[in-house]
């Protein structure tokens, strides 16, 4: 009897191995890109690059960097997060007044994924980067505190522009904004239910009234969400950011850039 | 007739089958009595994920003169199970209360052994709530990690709560429930035994193993005063070795935090990315805990995007 039990634990751990190396799943792109983008060709772009761990400590907030060699080849660039209940994270506009087209966001996974950065040139071509991630537990989460305070502190901006600045060159500038950004998909023990979406769905940043760049955000942005990217200024002046939410409330805020 | 003593030899053999297949399952845990009547299983360090058996936190019981008290069962119904038989090896006494020290899936998965006891099910005054949020994510997974030794595990909600403190008498033997302000978790309590002075910190308390953070870590630092000056002879730690020596830990525990924590301000001063913080905030602790790069890294991906908000 005791051989038995031996046998049947070592099956159990053959099975429990199966479990442990489950891994980002390769069969979820061919369908959203259907969905996103039909029967359009999309090509591997030499041009464009996204960085991540390979694992990630942890689910709830994930580094990723994107890169594009050359800041105005896409007009659009969207990213996804293959496995998430909700895939598209955010969608990209840059311009030439990036100087540098590289930026650096937290994302959240619920599981294993593959990351996909679509990047779509102003005549409508379509091309792709993508790598995969190990994650556990990001989406549907647990969010502790009152609601109520919650809300109150939403909204709160940070700009950080890196001092000294160079005139005529690409400088980095870190954006994050306080925001609990529910999902939908975190549960709501006070009502039994669900917790409404409530999230910042765009940002536009402009310097001295020109556009720089602009981003549409999706629940599979981080808590708190984080930017990190480049503005080329050509003369002192002032860096402004106008965050929305999917409300309608907007959150203002500027930065003077000086020598 | 014939028939009938088949079917009756049949049943006997299915009988046997059973019996012995819960015998080979419950074996009882190996136990050490750390102090008079305070029983500890010493779980082993390893992550949760691959290679994670359910069994890495300490876990254990209290027997009084007239019932027995659990702290702890342990990441699977098997692991709370072999606790059970453990209790029953030393004591018919009955099983009163089964104690949650906080909402991590490797100290409560085992609860469900104890059902049949009937116990209180004792818990923070969050920890209710932070079970039900966290559900769906516990079961997939260690679902996921554990596959068929996961079977049967669930969570048992808490049928007496602990708002601040309580205490429950086991037979001349008092147990001191404490609930804490958030640290580890935001469920974070702890058991004095009054008989014998020991202290089960649950997971305030890491010795060996890089301390975990899933809650408040600058409150936590701000407790670690208030945990040292607990008259406890002996202090038994959520990972590692049970020990008298416990106020050194806590200073070691305490370094950490400040190093982290330190490390991760000054990074944030300069600049710098949480990315690159990762590689390098308190590596000098490296060779002072056990598991210490993947759980620090995981440290400061919790801490930093907090810390920017100071």
């Amino acid at each position: 009897m005791k051989r038995l039990f031996i046998v049947v634990s070592l099956l159990a751990c053959c099975f429990s191995s199966v479990y442990a190396f489950a891994e980002a799943s390769p069969d979820v792109w061919p369908v959203l890109k259907k969905s996103f983008f039909g029967d359009k060709v999309i090509e591997v772009s030499d041009v464009m690059r996204l960085e991540g761990p390979r694992r990630a400590e942890s689910g709830a907030q994930v580094p990723i960097t994107l890169s594009i060699d050359k800041p105005d080849t896409y007009k659009n660039v969207y990213l996804f997060v293959d496995a998430n209940p909700i895939p598209l994270a955010a969608v990209y506009h840059f311009t030439a007044l990036n100087g540098k087209a590289q930026l650096s966001t937290r994302i959240r996974m619920q599981t294993d994924s593959y990351i996909h950065a679509v990047g779509e040139t102003a005549d409508g071509k379509l091309f792709l980067a993508e790598i995969a991630i190990r994650a556990a537990g990001g989406c549907g989460g647990m969010v502790d505190g009152d609601d109520a305070e919650i809300r109150a502190a939403a909204g709160k901006i940070k700009l950080n522009v890196e001092a000294p600045v160079k005139f005529g060159a690409a400088n980095p500038v870190t954006f994050l904004i306080k925001h609990p950004m529910f999902t939908g998909l975190q549960r709501d023990l006070a009502s039994g239910g669900y917790k409404p979406a409530f999230f910042i769905s765009k940002v536009s940043f402009n310097y001295n009234s020109k556009p720089v760049m602009q981003a549409d955000f999706g629940v599979a942005i981080s808590e708190d969400p984080y930017m990190r990217f480049f503005y080329l200024p050509d003369a002192p002046g002032k860096l402004e950011v106008t965050a929305l939410d999917n409300e309608g409330k907007t959150f203002t805020h500027e930065v003077e850039v000086n020598n | 007739m014939y028939r009938l003593l088949l079917l009756k030899l049949f049943g006997i053999l299915l009988c046997n089958a059973l019996f012995f297949s819960t015998m080979a399952l419950a074996e009882p845990l190996p136990v050490t009595e750390v102090a008079s009547g305070v029983f500890v299983h010493q779980g082993v360090h390893e992550e949760l994920t691959e290679g994670y058996h359910g069994d890495i936190a300490n876990i254990g019981f209290v027997v009084g003169k007239k019932s027995v008290a659990v702290i702890d069962t342990g990441g699977t119904l098997a692991v709370g199970q072999r606790l059970r038989e453990a209790v029953r090896q030393v004591t018919d006494l009955p099983i009163t209360y089964v104690i949650n020290t906080h909402v991590h899936p490797d100290h409560i998965y085992g609860d469900a052994a104890f059902a049949q006891d009937h116990p209180q099910f004792v818990g923070h005054f969050k920890l209710g709530d932070a079970m039900e949020l966290r559900r769906d994510m516990y079961q997939r997974n260690n679902l996921e990690v554990l596959g068929k030794a996961f079977a049967g595990s669930e969570i048992v909600k808490p049928t007496l709560l602990v708002k601040d403190t309580l205490e429950l008498d086991l037979g001349s033997r008092v147990l001191q429930l404490k609930a804490w302000t958030p640290a580890h978790t935001n469920t974070d309590m702890t058991v004095f035994d009054t008989t014998s002075q020991t202290l089960w910190a649950g997971d305030l308390l890491f010795i060996e193993r890089t301390p975990a953070m899933d809650g408040d870590t600058r409150n936590w630092l701000k407790l670690i005063p208030l945990l040292k000056a607990i008259p406890a002879k002996m202090v038994i730690p959520g990972h590692g070795t049970p020990t008298m020596q416990w106020q050194q830990a806590f200073d070691r525990e305490q370094h950490y935090f400040e190093v982290i924590l330190g490390d991760i301000r000054a990074s944030i001063k300069k600049g710098e990315t949480m990315e690159s913080t990762m590689d390098h905030a308190a590596a000098g602790e490296k060779d002072s805990w056990v598991l210490f790069s993947t759980v620090n890294r995981r440290n400061i991906n919790l801490l930093f995007p907090q810390l920017e908000w100071e």
